[in-house]
């Protein structure tokens, strides 16, 4: 029973390792100051696994998902939020243009090839993630970010396969890592 | 526990229903799918841990041999199949069903027929986009040939004959030269991306299909209008056109079909997956729900039946003190309630057989006491006539010849078949008259016989006594009264007739007078003999020193003719007796035994070699003395035996046979008894037995 319960915990870490290497690696990330706030550039490097390509192929929309956190560590109390931000992207095929969409909010951007979809998406630029630069207290914040594919956004059916299968899960662990907000690069125009 | 499985039971439900809409079209729960079904494994986890328990409960049970636990569990497992065999017929037939329905949903026909739908539509499109990029051609033509003010000005005129929506003149940088459209509300036209017109000069042409969401779509063309003359910037002429909205509804309609349908399409695994999921939720949430019903259900029934089954043990052990609770009011209570009321019937029942039996018993233990204490004999034989019971008065009476006796009365009942009788016989050692009455005991009692015997000797005796006491006085009165008148008158007789009759006559007179006279006193004697047998006096009893009183008797015979030897035991205790009459009993045994002696000397031949002799003889015999006075005469002849004490009865030629009658009765009186018998040599031996006085 024991040695059985040693088996399936193994087990589980292994597809845990696997998993996390079959998924999104975030790379570059620049916070710079842009008017008041704050943008975000990142690269992130990943490949459609092929059963999401046939998916996103048979016009079935797919969601991805980037998410940055950034917090101000207390040592006598809970982080203090400073800023969170969500963003949401959209990739699908349009069947009769024969036409990937890419869309974020009302920005929508079509691409003949899946491959010049991807690299848009790969590349994250100007995100603005924070409004006002200023209300940031001058002191070293933590930022996280990474991406993930929004499964609970999939059709229903495939929800469940999400739950079971690898084939449908594409996700990066946290980035993280220190800022001082009042010494980033402001950009100029 | 069924307050729990109702609890469970219920959110069962309710969380399958809401699993079962989730996988149904509702987007609101489709979000919480997973919630929902992480919910459901949980519950059914939670069910099976319950049942589990409740059954290794059962189990436990089980093999402790709880009893009622084998019915609980053949009713549990009918139950249980009851609700599982349908339920996984039911589950099998819809996963069938369901794997078969979504197969059916993909045809290769629609499949076909949307594809080509699709197909259609591109083909059209791009038919408008060669139609348009042909009449781009033939305008980039024309306007190649005019400059740049004429170019602006024939632009509006060729859109409006190539039937465009816009036409736009832009320089190779992308500025607007000249623009042409039909919507005139729009003052700002849609320009030329820079990538676009990179393409369109490296391919002499650039065409593309604008589908941005939300609005209609519509073709770009991009193509190089040629530079007029020499030196001339180069141009690029962009028309854009809307596809018509018919065909363009019609296409998006098509095109959102063969999205939903690949969609479909694609997750029929999943799909399927979801559908069989969701089912196998219910089957083993209502399978979870069924056990456990059935197990409460089963203990519903079973308990009230196992208590049924101990109390029913109980009784069989005795105990008639458990009563069964009656917990319900159907048939098992009334089942309950009837052997509540049996079991107390039969303890009332045991209660008045105990009640019976004791007082059989003692019934049974009075009756041997009777008899037990019954002087009289009773002897009970079975129907097979064998000696089933005897007292203690049979055994006192019959004595060492109780089986003889019983033998004889056998052979009276088999004389009398079966009825009742009663005789009188007597027994043949002891010579004891017993007079016995047999009946047959009826056959409800199991049949067999019963006789009752009594000694009656003593009775016969004394009856027997007292007619010769009466006979004794009556005589003594009738015979005596007439004797004096007799006498006397004789004796006047022979007074008034001696002296006027003749010698002779009056020597005859005087004899026969004096005959009369003589007779007269004989009889007289007689009588007196009677009267004093009748009327002997009660004897006044005291100590008596028998050997003294048989010292003084003898005393009187010393000069007799046969010589008396004495045998007298000095350490004789004193007797509890009257001296008067002791003396008169010693008397008549003494003449009696001359008596005896002289028959043998007046027979013809004397016995040789024996002289006539007697003996007296005083012994103590147990708590009795005893008197003994033997001869060696001619004894009794055996056929008077039996009847030696009665009056009248002798052996003598003289002798009124009243002496022994006198003997008896005096010994009668005195608690003692007489025995005689003859000796075994000669002569005869008579034995008194006298109580001894009473230690004072």
């Amino acid at each position: 029973m024991r040695r059985l319960a040693v088996l399936t915990g193994l087990l589980i870490l292994f597809s845990v390792c696997a998993a996390r290497a079959d998924g999104i690696e975030v790379g570059e990330v620049r916070l710079r100051g842009a008017d008041d706030g704050l943008v975000l550039d990142a690269d992130f490097a990943f490949e459609l696994t092929p059963r999401l390509a046939d998916v996103v192929a048979n016009g079935v929309p797919i969601y991805f998902r980037v998410e940055f956190e950034m917090t101000r560590p207390r040592w006598y109390w809970f982080d203090e939020k400073a800023a969170s931000k969500r963003l949401q992207l959209r990739l699908s095929y349009h069947a009769l243009s024969r036409q990937y969409r890419l869309s974020s909010g009302l920005l929508q951007q079509t691409f003949a090839t899946l491959e010049e979809a991807l690299n848009v998406l790969r590349r994250l630029r100007s995100w603005p993630v924070v409004e006002r630069a200023a209300a940031l207290s001058d002191a070293d914040h933590k930022v996280a970010l990474r991406m993930r594919l929004d499964t609970a956004l999939l059709p229903r059916p495939f929800q469940l396969s999400a739950l079971t299968s690898r084939e449908l899960h594409l996700e990066s662990e946290w980035k993280r890592f220190n800022v001082r907000p009042k010494a980033l690069p402001v950009a100029e125009r | 526990m069924k307050v729990l499985v109702l609890i469970a039971g219920v959110v069962a439900a309710v969380v399958l229903f809401l699993l079962a809409t989730a996988s149904g079209e509702t987007t609101l729960l489709a979000q919480h799918y997973p919630l929902l079904l992480g919910l459901n494994a949980t519950l059914a986890l939670l069910f099976a841990v319950l049942v589990s328990y409740q059954l290794a409960v059962m189990v436990r049970r089980y093999r402790a041999r709880v009893f009622g636990t084998r019915l609980m569990l053949r009713l549990l497992t009918r139950f249980a199949a009851l609700a599982v065999l349908p339920g996984i017929i039911v589950y099998a037939v819809s996963v069938q069903f369901i794997t078969r329905s979504i197969e059916s949903w993909f045809d290769v026909k629609v499949d076909a027929a949307l594809e080509g739908g699709i197909s259609l539509g591109q083909q059209v499109i791009d038919q408008m986009t060669v139609d348009l990029q042909s009449k781009a051609r033939a305008m980039a033509q024309e306007l190649a040939d005019r400059s740049q003010p004429q170019a602006v000005a024939q632009l509006e005129r060729l859109r409006a004959q190539a039937g465009v929506q816009e036409a736009v003149l832009v320089t190779a940088s992308g500025r607007p030269l000249a623009t042409a459209s039909e919507d005139t509300s729009t003052l700002v036209p849609d320009l030329p991306a820079p990538q676009a017109l990179r393409q369109a000069r490296a391919n002499r042409g650039f065409a593309v299909v604008d589908s941005t969401a939300g609005r209609p779509l519509s073709l770009r063309v991009i193509v190089p209008v040629a530079a007029s003359g020499f030196g001339g910037e180069e141009r690029f002429l962009q028309l854009r056109s809307s596809v018509p909205p018919n065909f363009a509804g019609s296409a998006e309609a098509v095109e959102a079909a063969y999205r939903d349908y690949r969609e479909l399409s694609l997750a029929r695994e999943e799909l399927r997956s979801i559908y069989i999921v969701t089912l196998s939720f219910a089957l083993l949430l209502a399978l979870f729900v069924a056990v456990a019903v059935a197990v409460t259900q089963s203990r519903l029934l079973a308990d009230p039946i196992a208590t049924l089954a101990q109390a029913m043990q109980a009784v069989t052990r005795g105990d008639f003190s458990r009563q069964a609770e009656v917990t319900s009011r159907d048939e098992l209570g009334v089942l309950t309630e009837s052997f509540n009321s049996m079991t107390r019937q039969l303890e009332e029942a045991r209660r008045v057989v105990e009640t019976n039996r004791a007082a059989l018993e003692g019934a049974n233990a009075r009756l041997e006491n009777i008899l037990a204490h019954l002087s009289a004999g009773v002897l009970v034989f079975d129907h097979d006539r064998r000696l089933a019971i005897t007292n203690h008065g049979a055994s006192a009476i019959a004595g060492e010849e109780l089986e003889d006796f019983a033998q004889r009365m056998r052979e009276q009942f088999e004389q009398h078949g079966g009825k009742a009788w009663q005789t009188e016989l007597q027994l043949r050692t002891t010579g004891k008259t017993v007079h016995a009455r047999g009946a047959p005991l009826p056959h409800a009692t199991g049949g067999g016989y019963v006789v009752a015997f009594d000694d009656v000797t003593q009775l016969i005796q004394a009856q027997r006594a007292t007619a010769w006491a009466e006979v004794a006085r009556r005589m003594a009165h009738e015979i005596r009264n007439p004797l004096t008148p007799i006498q006397l008158s004789a004796e006047r007789l022979e007074m008034k007739l001696a002296e006027h009759l003749s010698r002779e006559d009056a020597e005859t007179l005087h004899r026969s007078t004096a005959t009369i006279v003589n007779q007269v006193a004989a009889l007289k004697a007689m009588v007196d003999d009677f009267a004093n047998y009748a009327r002997l006096p009660r004897p006044e009893l005291m100590q008596l020193d028998l050997n003294a009183l048989v010292d003084d008797v003898l005393e009187l015979y010393q000069h007799s003719r046969v010589p008396i030897a004495k045998r007298l035991d000095a350490a004789l205790p004193p007797v509890w007796a009257d001296g008067a009459q002791i003396r008169q009993v010693i008397h008549n045994l003494v003449q009696n035994a001359q008596d005896s002696l002289d028959n043998v000397a007046a027979e013809p031949r004397p016995a040789a070699g024996a002289a006539p002799s007697i003996e007296v003889r005083t012994e103590l015999v147990g708590d009795r003395a005893r008197l003994a006075v033997s001869d060696n005469g001619g004894g009794f002849p055996e056929e008077l035996m039996a009847r030696i004490f009665e009056p009248y009865v002798t052996t003598k030629p003289r002798g009124t046979g009243l002496g022994l009658a006198m003997v008896k009765k005096i010994v009668d009186e005195h608690q003692g008894s007489v025995a005689i018998e003859n000796r075994p040599s000669r002569g005869a031996s008579v034995s008194v037995l006298l109580p001894l006085a009473k230690a004072a």
